[in-house]
Formats: C-alpha cells, structure tokens, sequence
C-alpha cells in the first residue's frame, strides 16, 4: 500500500536556489526506505517537504490514505537543553494534550526502547553524542508515529557509535514496523539498512534511479561484512557515481 | 582559586592602609579628605541617619528594577510576537535609552508631583533597556529546528512561546538582568540628586547633597561607601540567582571541568 506519492515536486528557495526539480517517489508503507544523494542534493528539502515543514514550488505529495501521525529526526539531535531527556522525549505528548502522569510514563517507556532506562532525569548536556540523538530518536517515536522521517541522522556521530545505532534502529524498525525515511549520503550506510535506495542526482535534486536491497532481516554485524553487502555496495556506489555525474 | 579573593583584598588593604597613612603624614584636614578609619567610624556613629536613608534608595531601586522586568519582559514577547510592532517601538525604547537620565530626570520630576514615583520612573528608564534588548535578542536565538519540530507537532503561538521561546532566552534575560540591577541603583541615586529635598523621606544620594553642603566629608565618604556595597550587594545576588536557574543546562554556569 503506498503511503507517500511525492510527484513531480520542485522547490526553489527565496534566493533563487532551486533545491528540488520534478523529483519523484512513491513511499510505501511500512517500508525502509534511504535516500541517498551527494551533499547539497535537496534531500533534506525532499524530507521537509515530506514532512509539511515547506510547501513545494510546483507538484504535489499525495497521501492516499490521509497523512499520518510523523516523526522527524534531524541532524542534530535538537533537544531543548533546559530540561530532562524525560521531559524531552515527552514533548510530542505534551503539545498533543496529553495528561502529565501518562506523557511520563509513555516517555520513560520509549526511553527505555532506545536503550536509555535510567537516564529520565539526566540533563542533555550530561549525555554523550550518541545518547543525545537516542533521546532524540525516542522524542520521535514516543507517538507511535506511522512515517519516521530522519534526516542523517547520525552524519555526526563516530563509526563505533553509528554502527550500534544503525543495528539499534533496525531492531526498532522491526519491532514496530512504522515507515521510515532515512536520509544518508553515506553509501553503506543506506545499503545495511534499507529495502530500497532512492538515489538523487546533485542540485536541482530529482531522484535518478531505484535499487532494492533484497537482504533479509535482521541485519547483523555478518552481514554487513559479507559478499552480498560488499557486491550491494558496489551497485549502489555505481549508481551514486552515475548520479553525480547527471 | 584562593588567589582569586586572596588577591584583590591585599590589594585593599594595602591602598586603604596607604591612603590612611598619607592623610596622617600630610597632616590632611578631614573635611577634605578623611582617612578610612575616620570613614569607618562615621558610618558608625552615624548609622542612625544613613540606615533609613539606604533603605529608601533601596526601595526605589527595588521597585524600579521589578517594574523594569515586568515592563521590559512584556515588551519583548510582544516585539518577538510581531515584527511590525517591534519596528515601530524599538527605536523609540533606543531614543530613551540614549538620552542622559539627568536630561530628562528635571522634566519628571516636575510632571510627577510625587517625588517617590517621579525617582522610580527615573530609575526605570535607566534599567529597563538592557532587559528588553537582551530578552529580545534571546526570544529570537531559538534553535530553527527546534522551532521546526514545535510546529511539525501543531504547537501554537502561544504554546511555542512558553515552552521554547522563553526558556530559550532565559540565559540572555539575565544577563540583562545583571546590568539593569546596577543601573536601577545608577538612576535611583541620580534622580534623588536632581530632586535633591523634594521628598519628605531623603535617600543616600541627598544625605551626600547634605554632607557636602554642611562639611561634613567623612559621613560623605560613608554614605558613598554604602552606595558601593549596595550595587556590590544586588551584583551578587543576581549572580547568584542567575547561577541557580542555569546550574544545570546553561555553559555560562558550568565549572570548567564540566
């Protein structure tokens, strides 16, 4: 069932910068979907466009079956530094309405699932890189969402620590099954998580071709040392390298 | 860190017990420059007159320190709410802002017939800008995304002005905060120096008129005294209540071991 249709959608920005031209993509739900692009591509234009936070120049994104709840990740893991990783988790909660007792307790609960139990009270500034951007990704779950939209996510974070979120993020993925967006300009990256690659040509950014990636889940560490991941990553790196030069 | 307070009070004492030597040497007569320990005694003996005197400038300072939050606060959500009204107000808050207090402080007084409110509006000019520029400053330093994510989740105005908006500038309000306390006592003492015996009720600043009309110069020197501690005093205690709201998430609070 396709969730998203992103159709013929571009997007030029006040200065004259056009982001985005007749970018294509259907999303279908309950998918893992990364969308792979040099930097400065409209990836990110492309997610927020997705996401409602812009309007698109000229095309449309259609949602079949009406928009659904979404969650957003950023780059950055954008938490409000005044406060606890509870009360941040709980924030989407918060602004829904949500009586106070139940917002903790549905945000102790997603802290809990992104590995972060005994960390409620701790301030973000007093948590690593990577424990910042499992707040974050808890904040974006903590509603349940359909569509998670992120965003590179872990652009910033160190190898050892991107793997374990990587893996982490897969065991989510399974477990709830919502659709999710991953935006990367990381070739391995996007092959170790995802069933299907859109791959972005550079600026004006459209999406220039589609790869699957058939690997079944999970995905562990064998994985992503084997043969099949390495030929994957070949054709996906290929792809990227015909995109660029689009 | 010993060295940090060590210091600078070896350096007083060493000026003070300087300056006492000199006016003894000099055989200096005390009406143009007392020693500190005459200084000292004063603020002694004539602490019956200076404590109530204090306390009035105190006031003053209070009130128009409170009602440069309150109006300087206001002001800024309703600049940061919208542009419009923010360029059509922030360059007259700026005119105020640059016009000598000792300009205008004559006019108000003889506006207001009540001297009291006549000092406390004087003093509230001066103190009310850096918070309204700072709290300004800080409603607008606010994380795009997080302002993004606020209203990805369909948060208000108002909702984004509670729970983002305002504790974001919290650090810049006050660090404004810090400088207005200075200022309200700045224009306390300027103004009851323009009104100089307007009041029935007089502050430190006329019992310095006062010495200095009368001669007598050491209680001059200690009512000064007292203005110093006092503005040492607010100094620190917005420091510290500063310190105690940021302790835990703001870098300008943290110790640099972190």
């Amino acid at each position: 069932m396709r969730l998203v249709g992103v159709r013929d959608v571009s997007k030029d920005f006040a200065n004259g910068v056009r982001a985005l031209e007749g970018a294509s993509l259907d999303i279908e739900a309950g998918e893992f979907l990364s969308v792979l692009g040099p930097s400065g591509c409209g990836k990110s234009t492309l997610l927020r466009l997705i996401a409602g936070l812009a309007q698109p120049t000229a095309g449309t994104i259609e949602w079949p079956s009406g928009k659904p709840d979404l969650g957003f990740v950023f780059q950055e893991p954008t938490l409000m530094p005044w406060t606890t990783a509870l009360a941040n988790v709980a924030l989407p909660l918060k602004l829904a309405g949500v009586a106070r007792s139940e917002r903790e307790a549905r945000a102790a609960e997603a802290l809990g699932h992104v590995g972060l139990a005994g960390f409620e009270q701790s301030y973000p500034r007093e948590l690593s890189g990577g424990m910042k951007m499992r707040v974050s990704i808890a904040r974006a779950l903590v509603t349940e969402p359909k569509l998670l939209l992120m965003d590179e996510p872990f652009a910033a974070l160190d190898e050892i620590t991107r793997r374990r979120l990587n893996t982490d993020l897969l065991d989510l993925w399974q477990r709830t099954r919502f659709t999710a967006v991953f935006v990367t300009h990381s070739v391995f990256e996007s092959v170790f998580l995802s069933q299907r690659i859109a791959v972005m040509s550079a600026r004006p950014g459209r999406v220039l071709s589609e790869l699957a990636i058939p690997a079944a889940y999970p995905r562990t560490e064998a994985f992503g040392t084997s043969a099949e991941y390495a030929a994957l990553c070949r054709l996906a790196s290929a792809q990227l390298s015909q995109a660029l030069a689009a | 860190m010993t060295a940090r307070f060590v210091a600078p009070i070896i350096v007083g004492i060493v000026m003070l017990a300087l300056w006492e030597a000199v006016v003894r040497v000099a055989e200096i007569p005390p009406y143009v420059l007392p020693g500190p320990v005459l200084v000292a005694k004063t603020l002694w003996t004539d602490w019956p007159t200076l404590w109530p005197a204090l306390v009035i400038t105190l006031e003053i300072t209070l009130q128009a320190l409170i009602a440069a939050v309150v109006v300087g606060v206001l002001l800024a959500v309703l600049f940061s709410l919208s542009r419009w009204i923010e360029l059509s107000f922030f360059p007259y808050a700026i005119i105020l802002q640059v016009t000598p207090i000792v300009a205008i402080a004559p006019l108000i007084i003889a506006w207001v017939d009540d001297v009291n409110l006549s000092l406390l509006i004087c003093a509230w000019l001066v103190a009310f800008f850096p918070i309204l520029s700072n709290t300004v400053l800080g409603l607008r330093s606010v994380d795009r995304n997080l302002l993004d994510l606020f209203e990805l989740y369909g948060a208000g105005r108002w909702r984004t002005l509670i729970d983002l908006r305002l504790p974001a500038a919290l650090p810049y309000f006050l660090g404004g905060l810090r400088i207005s306390g200075g200022l309200a006592l700045i224009g306390a003492v300027v103004a009851e120096f323009v009104a100089g015996s307007g009041g029935r009720e007089s502050g430190l600043a006329y019992r310095i008129l006062e010495s200095g009309y009368q001669l007598k110069i050491p209680r001059m020197f200690a009512a000064l005294v007292l203005i110093s501690l006092a503005g040492i005093a607010i100094y620190l205690l917005l420091s510290l209540l500063s310190h105690l709201l940021l302790r835990r998430w703001h870098e300008s609070a943290l110790s640099a071991e972190g």
